[in-house]
């Protein structure tokens, strides 16, 4: 390596656009956690998953119902919209 | 004292009240106009200070908050349906000493969405459409400005009062009356200077705004002087004008603004704008409640019994049935502008535009629907009682909600000088929304009228076929919920980045985009519509030649 080539490095870049496929290496992480959960179950079936099935009973009697799915749902868009108004107003 | 006797004192009043108004209050026009100003400004001490004076920031400021209260309206109108179904799902909330029923849940996101969502993208549009009307400006902004934050408030008491009716022995939504009546008076006064001040005739949008906005005092001063506000024909006749006057007329000027604002048309029919204006004000409106409780509830009274005599019931029946002329009129008038010459809709892809378009669609269906069940209601049969509530949720949210929805995105980009953030996520909101509505609340009314038919056949043994379509009608309502966050994140991106209204032109919303199409031979429709263009490409017939870079015959 030479010196001429060292002077190209040592700042941080970020590019202002997004790339359109981006989104696809999330999904992809989305679906190989979802993989991994049905492995886990099909490879020691009857065992609970660790540190999940010991916190999930805490909740147990509190979302009970299948409406706190869609409620968090709502929360989720709720947190979206304060989470843009607080960009938008701050970012240059 | 009967009905038609009422109705003539109303019909009187707001007939006075309007002519005053046109003409002026003989020599005390300037003194008034004076002490009106000094009261939406200087009165207010330093509190003034705090809201913008810039101009649109009236209208911006009440847009933007209807527009975020239809995530609560939405939200509770959900759990209603899904605790109708499933009335524990949210037990786990009482340990926090909260344990709402279904009709309390349904209350609030009607309260929420009527006063908070509607009412505040009305008078945010109306803020633009009046001033705009009259080619003049706004007479106080940061009077609006204000007003705006304090309907929050009082929409806030209100979803405390439709859980709790009383706190500490205070009637909690006589106090959310009492709050809101003030930025109500506030933005009377304000548009009322407004119009004062116009440079040119208004057309009769501006009107159906003014003498709506006029008629909800008018119609609770009229029946406090008459003492029938105590009775139960009182309280429904009120419920009636309220959602005849303040709400439709509202909805009708400015989604026929908005309709030829928004395509570009001009308003097709003046004499039905009138006739819609009229008729709203002679006509008693069927769609909405058809108790007078909420009116009771909202002026501190007890429900009264509601007896109508034989003559009331005719006499109500009459006028409601005239309701049928404004409606229609209103319906056929904003369908027409819409389409202009064409079959189609102008502009389709215009954000607000198919919001208004659903609107007044469902606007004669949803009209004789609600005709039939306030008919059987007032005679006493209650024999669709069942889907009374269903009903008024669909006028809700496939009727008000779109007019005033489709009307403040219409205007969206004169108010703000930006465009929305995404016409396609616009178009994504309009789909989740209109979508959920209709399917989720058709459903529920197949349950209501199952259940209907259950008790007239008198079946002992339980079906589960009404436990099932409730189920899948809240599930398919919470696409409303959906729409109603993107239209906000649309509504506030919109604001910081949407492109600027004199920049550049409207992104386009389909991927495929063609503006011309040469046409060289005969071909198919089907041919040129999947070659990328649209309905708006401009096919150009080129004449064949043997000349280079021309197209040749084969």
């Amino acid at each position: 390596m030479t010196n001429a080539n060292s002077n190209a490095i040592g700042e941080f870049l970020q590019g202002e656009g997004e790339p359109a496929s981006s989104w696809l290496f999330l999904v992809l992480g989305v679906v190989t956690t979802l993989i991994f959960l049905v492995l886990y179950s099909i490879l020691y079936p009857g065992n609970d998953l660790p540190v999940i099935s010991s916190i999930l009973p805490i909740f147990e009697g509190v979302f009970d119902s299948g409406i706190w799915f869609f409620i968090l749902g709502v929360m989720i868009g709720v947190f979206a919209i304060i989470g843009t108004m607080l960009t938008e107003a701050t970012s240059d | 004292m009967a009905l038609i006797t009422t109705m003539l004192f109303f019909w009187t009043a707001i007939f006075v009240v309007v002519f005053m108004i046109n003409r002026g209050i003989w020599v005390f026009t300037d003194v008034s106009k004076s002490m009106s100003m000094f009261m939406l400004e200087k009165a207010l001490g330093p509190a003034i200070d705090f809201a913008e004076g810039r101009k649109g920031s009236g209208a911006k400021s009440w847009i933007i908050q209807g527009a975020l209260w239809l995530i609560p309206g939405s939200t509770f109108t959900f759990s209603g349906l899904w605790l109708k179904h499933d009335p524990n799902a949210l037990h786990s909330l009482a340990s926090w000493g909260y344990s709402p029923t279904s009709e309390a849940l349904i209350l609030a996101g009607n309260l929420t969405t009527f006063y908070g969502a509607v009412g505040m993208l009305m008078i945010g549009a109306s803020l633009h459409i009046v001033p705009t009307l009259g080619a003049t400006k706004l007479a106080s902004e940061r009077n609006a400005s204000l007003m705006s934050f304090l309907w929050t408030l009082s929409v806030a008491v209100m979803i405390v009062g439709a859980h709790k009716s009383e706190i500490l022995g205070l009637k909690v939504l006589l106090i959310a009356t009492a709050m809101h009546s003030l930025p109500l008076l506030a933005v009377i006064v304000n548009l009322l200077l407004t119009a004062a001040s116009r440079t040119r005739k208004m057309a009769l949008p501006a009107w159906l705004i003014l003498v709506g906005l006029l008629s909800d005092p008018v119609s609770i001063v009229v029946l406090a002087l008459l003492g029938m506000l105590d009775s139960g024909l009182g309280q429904w006749l009120l419920v009636r004008l309220v959602s005849g006057g303040f709400f439709f007329m509202q909805i009708a000027g400015i989604s026929l603004y908005a309709a030829s604002q928004g395509t570009g048309n001009p308003l097709w029919s003046r004499s039905l704008a009138a006739m819609t204006l009229l008729g709203s004000l002679i006509a008693l409106n069927p769609l909405g409640d058809t108790t007078g409780t909420l009116a009771a509830d909202m002026l501190g009274f007890e429900a009264g019994v509601f007896n109508p005599s034989s003559n009331d019931v005719i006499a109500g029946s009459f006028l409601m049935a005239l309701a049928s002329i404004p409606i229609i009129a209103l319906s056929s008038n904003i369908l027409v502008t819409m389409r202009g010459d064409d079959v189609f809709m102008e502009n389709p892809d215009s954000p607000g535009m198919p919001e208004i378009n659903l609107g007044a669609l469902m606007l004669v269906p949803l009209g004789i629907g609600a005709l039939f069940v306030q008919t059987d209601a007032l005679t006493g049969g209650n024999e669709l009682r069942g889907i009374s509530i269903s009903l008024q949720l669909m006028v809700a949210w496939l009727l008000i909600v779109p007019f005033a929805l489709g009307a403040a995105l219409s205007i969206y980009p004169a108010v703000t000088g930006r465009n929305l953030k995404s016409s396609i996520r616009s178009r994504w909101a309009f789909w989740l929304m209109a979508g959920g509505a209709f399917s989720g609340l058709l459903i529920t009314m197949m349950a209501d009228f199952s259940e209907i038919a259950l008790a007239e056949a008198a079946v002992e043994e339980g079906s589960t076929i009404s436990h099932d379509l409730r189920v899948i009608g809240s599930v398919l309502f919470y696409g409303t919920v959906i729409g109603s966050v993107f239209h906000c994140l649309n509504i506030i991106s919109g604001t910081f980045r949407g492109s600027f209204v004199d920049e550049a032109p409207t992104p386009p919303s389909t991927s495929i985009e063609q503006a011309s199409y040469n046409l060289t031979a005969g071909t198919t429709v089907r041919k040129i519509l999947s070659s990328g263009a649209n309905l708006d490409t401009e096919v150009v017939p080129v004449s064949q030649t043997d000349s280079l870079g021309s197209p040749t015959e084969l």
